[in-house]
């Protein structure tokens, strides 16, 4: 059985080597640059993401929110009723979120919108602003922040980004809204539903089982 | 060449995540795998992608990973093995031991796994938190830093003496301490029956569980026992940094005791 | 040759990751093993869109080849959906410990 399953595994990767082996070399890559600056970016990713394949992006961002949403209902009944013993007061890491929440957030707003002109975008942003209040959490304890954060707000906050995106998908579509400034909104809205998203994740799971 | 070497480098972090035996050490490892696979992206010209698997595959993923792990691991028993308290049997594992350790990893919710490694093996293992718990007859020694449970079996420790020669004992187990420092060692209490059958010592210090069992089985047919030390228990020993699980194992064994199951059980394996 | 490379590690990534899925029996172990492949499928398809010598995909970079921007564009929404059926698998997998006591797909088939 063991071997089985490793020469079979061999074999799957045998073959796709033998097939990647006819891939190389590379043809050229076809022009993107004029299409790029009709897009009013310069990050031909960004004008791809947020561009030409703008429905995709938005309906996989309806995908995460839904994971999100599964998450959050399927947590529900297992939440904790007792409330937790506190963790014990670190300086170390108090201090570490005083000094780095606010480069992260700072950096994060950065890089969602600089997406269109360089490396970056609303995913990068929205998922390091996730690290950034799982810090805060580490340093203040989950459920303190999550009392801080109230839920439903942030819940609101989720729904009305996706609204808004959608609604400037409608724009793009109806209207012909183009240019580098839609790409910012669009951006910023997406580390929003990013973020927010993540720390769903993050406080239902630490409030469920164990603590963060 | 970059490239190159930063691919080997992946590779092997893969491999080392993949390959490890407890399931945190994989999760961090995949989690800095996932940051030299961003390395490996950057170099291949493309900085967007490089950024959101930093961001995501190594902050995201490692921390939702973590934070699954906090209750459900494994628990990992270092233990040797004692006959009527924790064995195996044929595949399966039994004894009075493992009732109690197979209940308490449901109340934790978490599988137990059973490491077999000669007693001498087992502070290593304990003080590096490689292993939760030690069992298995475990009779705890002065001065090995871990936390020890409530008391299990009674037990005392006997000198079993068959003819001349010297008196031996299993390597760092209790009976070690009563015996000059130069005294035969072994690995396990199965090698310790075996020389004293073929009669390389004259006699062994072990607990009283154990000579029982050699009794029992034969071994000792006309052994003069005398008791070295008296109340001692078999315990479970917690890694020293394991204090949560030490709690709950102290909980678990009070309510263990308190319904009475302890003693239906010590009855019911050791009688 | 950069490409080369690249790709050769992706389908050791996708190899080993299946390895683990199949032979490992606790259910987060297959999970990590999951995870291994599909980061070598996603640098597959950044292998398949790199050139030699090229830069990114960036207007503004100075002349010579480029990257292909659409692989790029096409991994960079997978890496996030990923994250997010990853924590939406975690949960069952929490659900499963709870209810059926382990994480163990050999007890969790014999036992029902």
């Amino acid at each position: 059985m063991k071997w089985a399953s490793g020469m079979a595994i061999l074999a799957l990767v045998l073959l796709v080597a033998a097939g990647t082996w006819s891939l190389f070399p590379r043809p050229d890559v076809p022009p993107w640059e004029e299409e790029t600056a009709a897009w009013g970016a310069k990050n031909a990713v960004a004008a791809i993401v947020l561009g030409a394949r703008l429905w995709d992006t938005l309906f996989e961002v309806l995908v995460y929110a839904m994971a999100m949403v599964g998450v959050r209902l399927a947590l529900r009944p297992l939440r904790r009723t007792e409330p937790q013993a506190p963790l014990p007061e670190t300086p170390l890491l108090r201090r570490a979120a005083d000094v780095l929440l606010g480069p992260i957030v700072v950096f994060a707003i950065y890089l969602a919108a600089s997406g269109h002109l360089g490396p970056g975008g609303g995913f990068p942003a929205g998922a390091l602003l996730g690290s950034g209040l799982l810090l805060l959490a580490l340093a203040k304890g989950a459920d303190r922040l999550g009392g801080e954060l109230h839920e439903p707000i942030l819940e609101r906050g989720e729904y009305g980004a996706i609204v808004a995106l959608l609604a400037a998908g409608l724009g793009v579509l109806f209207l012909g809204w183009v240019g580098g400034g839609l790409f910012v909104g669009l951006n910023l809205l997406i580390a929003l539903e990013v973020a927010i998203g993540a720390w769903v994740v993050l406080h239902h799971f630490a409030s469920s089982r164990g603590e963060v | 060449m970059g490239t190159v070497l930063l691919s080997v480098l992946t590779l092997a972090l893969a491999v080392f995540a993949l390959t490890q035996r407890r399931l945190l050490w994989g999760v961090i490892g995949v989690g800095v795998h996932s940051l030299a696979l961003a390395g490996v992206y950057l170099f291949l010209a493309a900085p967007d992608v490089a950024l959101t698997e930093a961001a995501i595959g190594f902050g995201l993923v490692t921390f939702v990973y973590l934070l699954a792990l906090r209750r459900t691991g494994r628990l990992v028993v270092a233990a040797s093995e004692a006959y009527p308290i924790l064995y195996q049997e044929g595949e399966r594992i039994v004894g009075l031991e493992w009732e109690i350790l197979s209940r308490f990893g449901r109340s934790l919710h978490r599988d137990v796994e059973v490491l077999w490694v000669p007693r001498s093996e087992i502070p290593r293992l304990l003080a590096s938190a490689e292993v939760d718990l030690a069992a298995g007859g475990f009779l705890p020694r002065d001065g090995e830093a871990a936390l020890l449970s409530s008391p299990l079996v009674p037990t005392r420790l006997v000198t079993v003496r068959t003819g001349e020669g010297p008196l031996g004992a299993v390597a760092g187990d209790r009976g070690q301490d009563h015996l000059p420092p130069d005294a035969p060692t072994y690995e396990d209490h199965e090698a310790l029956v075996r020389a004293l059958a073929r009669g390389e010592i004259g006699g062994a210090v072990v607990d009283l569980l154990r000579a029982r069992q050699w009794f029992l089985a034969g071994h000792l047919r006309d052994a003069e026992m005398t008791p070295v030390e008296d109340s001692l228990a078999f315990r479970f020993a917690v890694a020293a940094s394991e204090t949560e699980t030490y709690a709950a194992l102290e909980r678990f064994l009070h309510d263990f005791s308190a319904t009475g199951e302890l003693a239906r059980s010590l009855e019911e394996h050791l009688s | 040759m950069d490409g080369m490379a690249a790709s050769a590690l992706a389908i050791a990534l996708v190899g080993l990751g299946f390895w683990t899925l199949l032979r490992r029996r606790n259910v987060i172990w297959k999970l990590l093993g999951l995870n291994v492949a599909a980061g070598g499928a996603i640098l597959f398809l950044v292998a398949i869109a790199h050139r030699p010598q090229a830069r990114p995909p960036i207007l503004g970079l100075g002349p010579g080849q480029s990257a292909d921007p659409l692989p790029h564009a096409l991994v960079l929404t997978a890496i996030v959906i990923h994250f997010a059926t990853l924590a939406l698998s975690l949960v069952y997998v929490i659900f499963l410990t709870e209810r059926r006591h382990s994480q163990d797909v050999h007890k969790l088939e014999e036992e029902r």
